[in-house]
């Protein structure tokens, strides 16, 4: 009511007076182009083809001032008053945020707008406009700032000749900044005008810092914040002239060609600006209203200043494009956007300039992993170029464009056969950009290398391994070098819940030139869970050096379980806490803490030797021969935590008698695994009598996978004999031939099964109860059963 | 005095005890614990009555001898440029947005002695100021203006690039430096025969009453008269969107010399001096009172 009585004895006082009260009532604008200089808080973006520091370049000062010059420039011709904080861009200009205000201030403005571009600071890529008032959202400090506020964005926001990410924002400082308290923005603390400060776009997105190199695209930022202004001060009909503006671009050659540094782009900003081109406003008689010529700073923005409202023609020229023309209509006091996208002119037929591979009879075979690449003398129509792609043999795959559809390239989806020779042709209805196909067909040719998979040489976990829950570590070996650029995140380990585990990357080892196989071993983060379930996934895209890659991606489910967990009715018949005594050849026995009983374990780190049978090294116990407290009879059972290296060697426990004069050699099996395991065998196939336990031996019958390695042996256990060979009671274990299978029954998991030969070699594995044995040829095998961590073992005859 | 240094340390406002010619020998908060933040101090000549305004702009002020804050009104932003006046009065402008959405100001003056509030000129559209005179105060304003009496004595204010000075009665203009932007914050000696402003761009300028340039002190703000010889100035820095540091500094009127009252981190501003004393702000509306020796 108080405001309403002020202003209308204001109205009738002046009325009296005879004042003309448009011209006594101007509005009074106070316009602050942020920052100033070309100085470290300037923001500089450094864009191609310009360098760090470089004046030329983008600033936001200097789009800021730009902004501004343009808004003081419309709103004199709108009638408004303004005053402005600078008018050149220099360090002197950049005033301090306390003059700003006392300058706002001492000016009497009515409203204060304060010019700036924003950037995320972050990789993340943003544009849109976003507007601040002093105080809290929806609390503004000074009355009607907020409204200030929502008048002008949607004025910023209808802009159609940049590309936006998200709708516009509007905050109170307070809200935005929480971590400034009730500072805020500088220009807006004790600011009696109603004060707005706003961030037009964004200029760390890279197509608006190009843009914003463009006069006429500043010019606009200011026209639509005269809008703004028109629309608080209630002042849209009193302007008579509009705008006609927008942005000319290709219909589809990318920009990216032409930057040395790739950088985001959304929407059309992918298509490139045209250069030079002439645009020309034409009214309804063809006259010509008014011309201008987008710059070569990679933005295509056009304006058409202060025209009168009707419809025109706005027309598009550049040499190397089609022209084109649209109609549009003026509005007074308005923005109207034409975007353009031209044409190019394409002028003869195209033709592959360039292909790979290149092959000729007599030639080294191409790699089966080899991608096909065509180059055009234009840029090519990829509906048709794509239908015209014929191999020979045919081969399922994918099309890819590069260089804005200039070179097109063709990913076989697996890999090509081996020892195949292909025929490509490229029919002759291939067209360009422009329509127009080739004059004849393209025909290569070339014959394949023959290889064309990665061959996994082992993996663990395998499928259906016990995995000791403590310091897991995968690793996969292959026949080939890997790649390893990204490669663990090739590789990845997933819980029963699809919850991936994180690699401890710092710990990670790959192979390197020279090593007789490809391979990467990584340890897990952190321990898994016993009596869980585990998924070891390999994508398909694992590849070698050459980029051969694996024949199809794997799920290998495994197990965790705690090696260490009690064994009841087996005794220890030897801790490892000491190593003294034992001795292993040239190579190096000591006492490690990295165990699972007591305080030590034995570490062995051997070097096999050649012999006649293949490789081996000999872990001989003290008191070899002379010992009588490690004995083992005929249906006891032998066990013992081995931590593997996953050598692949074959582990043996040896036992000697002292009546038979010899030894026995009982298998632990082969070293396929990381990390602690329980290994318990029967011991069987002795004569009557004591064997006493004489060591272990580490054998590979032919070329060892792993000539040298690191093995560690825990508690060495026993249990006398009841002329079984189940070890495993508790789980009451039944182990059954049934047709073509082994079936496996107990009362807990069983987490795989083994079959052995008499030697304790492997021959078949399964990650569940059931072990098809219908390619087995007859005999009696050993079968090795695992559950819980624990291993038993016992005959069968197939 | 190891209390009152421990509690200068404890604020992190105090200097090494001082460059060579000046000591900061007390510091203390103002209203600690009995206001919220408090904006644009202005001590009187005298020292003992300070002005302030609240985050809001409502203006207050404050006895420091008895130690009483009185509300000197509750309109928003008409603590932001209030001034004494010669004759002890406050003088300032409220404002408020017409339904055309211009805003209106008219120039308001409180008596202490009365505790009441004459507006003194009508709302009007555009600039109204509240300008300090020797004998009185005055409204400057684009139609019509105030005087507290038809001889007011010395004052001196901006307006763009211009200064103005009356002195006797009779105004003078000058602008005895080239600012585009403008000039601000021009005040009196205590003697009355210097003037201080501020020339955006520029920096402290210290004239005569000829016009003629006596000193050009550097590149700070809101320079207030300490006494005939220095003054005290706001040295602040930013980034083009908050405040990265602010301090006060001390000035000699001359140009020969000047000190750090407070480091550049006590975001110190907004300075005030009047009967020896010195009142600033901080970035979140913490009032110091701060005394310093001189030694020539």
């Amino acid at each position: 009511m108080k405001k309403l009585l002020l202003h209308s004895s204001m109205m009738v006082l002046l009325a009296i007076l005879g004042v003309n009260v448009a011209s006594a009532q101007q509005p009074h604008v106070y316009i602050n182009p942020g920052h100033g200089g070309y100085d470290s808080d300037d923001r500089n973006m450094v864009i191609y083809p310009f360098h760090q520091g470089d004046s030329a370049g983008s600033w936001e000062s200097k789009s800021n001032l730009r902004k501004g010059l343009a808004l003081k420039e419309i709103l004199e011709k709108k009638g408004y008053k303004t005053s402005i904080s600078r008018v050149n861009n220099t360090t002197a200009d950049d005033l301090a945020l306390s003059t700003i205000v006392a300058l706002c201030n001492q000016s009497g403005a009515d409203v204060f707008y304060s010019i700036h571009s924003n950037a995320t600071g972050t990789s993340a890529v943003n544009n849109f406009p976003m507007v601040f008032y002093r105080g809290y959202t929806g609390s503004p400090q000074i009355a009607n700032a907020d409204v200030l506020a929502a008048d002008l964005e949607p004025y910023l926001y209808a802009s159609q000749s940049t590309v936006w990410t998200h709708n516009y924002q509007i905050w109170g400082d307070w809200s935005f900044r929480p971590e400034w308290g009730t500072q805020g923005y500088g220009v807006l603390r004790g600011n009696r005008a109603v004060a707005n400060l706003s961030e037009g776009s964004f200029h760390d997105y890279i197509p608006e810092a190009y843009r914003l190199l463009s006069f006429y695209y500043c010019w606009m930022e200011g026209w639509n914040i005269s809008l703004g202004a028109d629309k608080y001060f209630g002042r849209l009909d009193q302007y008579d002239l509009g705008v006609v503006t927008g942005n000319v671009r290709d219909d589809r050659i990318k920009r990216l060609q032409e930057n040395p540094q790739p950088f985001i782009v959304y929407g059309d900003d992918q298509l490139m600006p045209i250069h030079s081109a002439t645009v020309r406003l034409l009214d309804l008689d063809g006259n010509e209203v008014q011309r201008c010529v987008t710059d070569t700073l990679r933005n295509g923005i056009y304006v058409f200043k202060y025209v009168q409202p009707g419809t025109y023609t706005v027309e598009v020229s550049e040499p190397s494009h089609f022209t084109q023309t649209a109609t549009v209509t003026v509005t007074a006091n308005a923005s109207t956007y034409q975007n353009f996208y031209l044409k190019r002119v394409r002028d003869t037929a195209p033709v592959v300039v360039d292909y790979s591979p290149v092959w000729s009879e007599g030639d080294p075979a191409v790699k089966c992993s080899e991608q096909v690449v065509l180059a055009f003398n234009w840029d090519m129509d990829s509906t048709t170029t794509c239908g015209a792609f014929k191999l020979d043999p045919p081969v399922e795959g994918s099309f890819k464009w590069e260089d804005s559809y200039y070179r097109l390239i063709f990913t076989p989806t697996d890999a090509f056969d081996v020892n195949t020779l292909y025929t490509l042709t490229l029919d002759k209805s291939a067209e360009h950009g422009g329509g127009t196909p080739m004059d004849e067909d393209f025909t290569m040719q070339f014959y394949t290398q023959p290889r064309n998979h990665l061959k996994e040489l082992a993996v663990f976990p395998y499928e259906g391994a016990p995995v000791h829950f403590t310091k897991p570590v995968v690793e996969l070996r292959v026949d080939s070098l890997l790649d390893t650029y990204n490669l663990f995140n090739r590789l990845r380990v997933l819980d029963s819940e699809g919850n991936e585990l994180a690699w401890n990357k710092r710990s990670i080892k790959y192979n390197k030139r020279g090593d007789d196989y490809g391979y990467v071993r990584i340890p897990l983060t952190r321990d898994i869970e016993v009596g869980k379930d585990y998924h070891l996934i390999l994508d398909v895209d694992i590849a070698d050096t050459a980029g051969i890659h694996l024949p199809a991606a794997r799920d290998i489910v495994f197990h965790g379980v705690d090696a260490g967990a009690d064994k009841p009715g087996m005794e220890v018949l030897e801790d490892f806490e000491s190593v003294t005594g034992y001795n292993c050849s040239n190579n190096t026995i000591t006492a490690s803490s990295d165990r699972l009983f007591g305080s030590k374990s034995m570490q062995v780190t051997y070097d096999l030797e050649y012999c006649m049978d293949g490789y081996w090294t000999r872990i001989s116990a003290p008191g070899y021969l002379e010992s009588l407290t490690h004995q083992f009879a005929e249906g006891d059972t032998l066990g013992v935590h081995v931590w593997g290296d996953m050598s692949y060697n074959d582990l043996w426990a040896v036992l000697w008698a002292d009546h038979e004069g010899c030894e026995k050699w009982i298998s632990l099996g082969k070293i396929n695994y990381h990390g602690w395991r329980y290994i318990s065998v029967p011991v069987d196939y002795l004569p009557e009598g004591d064997f006493r336990f004489a060591g272990f031996e580490i054998r590979s019958e032919g070329a060892p996978m792993c000539k040298s390695g690191t093995i560690r042996f825990d508690n060495l256990l026993r249990k006398r004999g009841t002329g079984s060979v189940d070890e495993l009671p508790l789980a009451n274990m039944q182990v059954r031939v049934a047709g073509d299978y082994i079936v496996v029954s107990a009362d807990t998991y069983v987490q795989g099964v083994e079959l052995l030969d008499i030697q304790g070699r492997a021959i078949k594995t399964a990650g569940n109860n059931c072990l098809n044995v219908a390619d087995v040829p007859a005999g009696v095998y050993l079968v090795r059963v695992h559950i819980n961590g624990r291993t038993s073992t016992t005959k069968v005859r197939l | 005095m190891k209390r009152l240094t421990m509690m200068l340390l404890a604020v992190g406002v105090l200097l090494p005890v001082m460059a060579q010619d000046v000591e900061v020998v007390a510091l203390k908060r103002l209203l600690e614990g009995v206001e919220g933040p408090a904006f644009y101090p202005v001590l009187n000549s005298s020292g003992d009555r300070l002005l302030f305004s609240t985050e809001d702009g409502a203006l207050k002020m404050h006895d420091l001898a008895d130690g009483v804050t009185t509300i000197v009104t509750r309109d928003y932003v008409a603590g932001h440029d209030a001034c004494w006046g010669g004759d002890g009065k406050v003088y300032f402008v409220t404002q408020q947005t017409g339904e055309d959405r211009l805003v209106y100001r008219a120039g308001q003056c409180y008596d202490p002695a009365t505790c009441r509030v004459n507006q003194v000129t009508d709302p009007q559209h555009g600039a109204v100021r509240a300008v300090p005179a020797t004998r009185g105060g005055a409204l400057m304003a684009p139609q019509r203006g105030f005087r507290s009496s038809g001889d007011i004595g010395s004052a001196t204010w901006t307006e763009g690039s211009r200064l103005h000075v009356i002195v006797n009665g009779e105004e003078r203009v000058f602008s005895p430096v080239d600012s585009w932007a403008g000039y601000l914050w021009a005040s009196l000696s205590p003697d009355g025969k210097k003037v201080a402003f501020f020339a955006a761009g520029k920096g402290i300028v210290v004239i005569d009453l000829r016009g003629q340039m006596l000193a050009m002190l550097g590149k700070y703000e809101m320079p207030c008269w300490y006494n005939n010889d220095y003054l005290v100035a706001q040295n602040a820095k930013d980034d083009g969107h908050q405040f990265t540091s602010s301090q006060i500094m001390l000035l000699k009127a001359d140009g020969t010399w000047q000190a750090e009252l407070t480091k550049p981190v006590s975001m110190a501003m907004q300075p005030t001096c009047g009967g020896g004393k010195i009142v600033y702000t901080t970035i979140d509306g913490l009032l110091y009172e701060m005394k310093i020796n001189i030694y020539q």
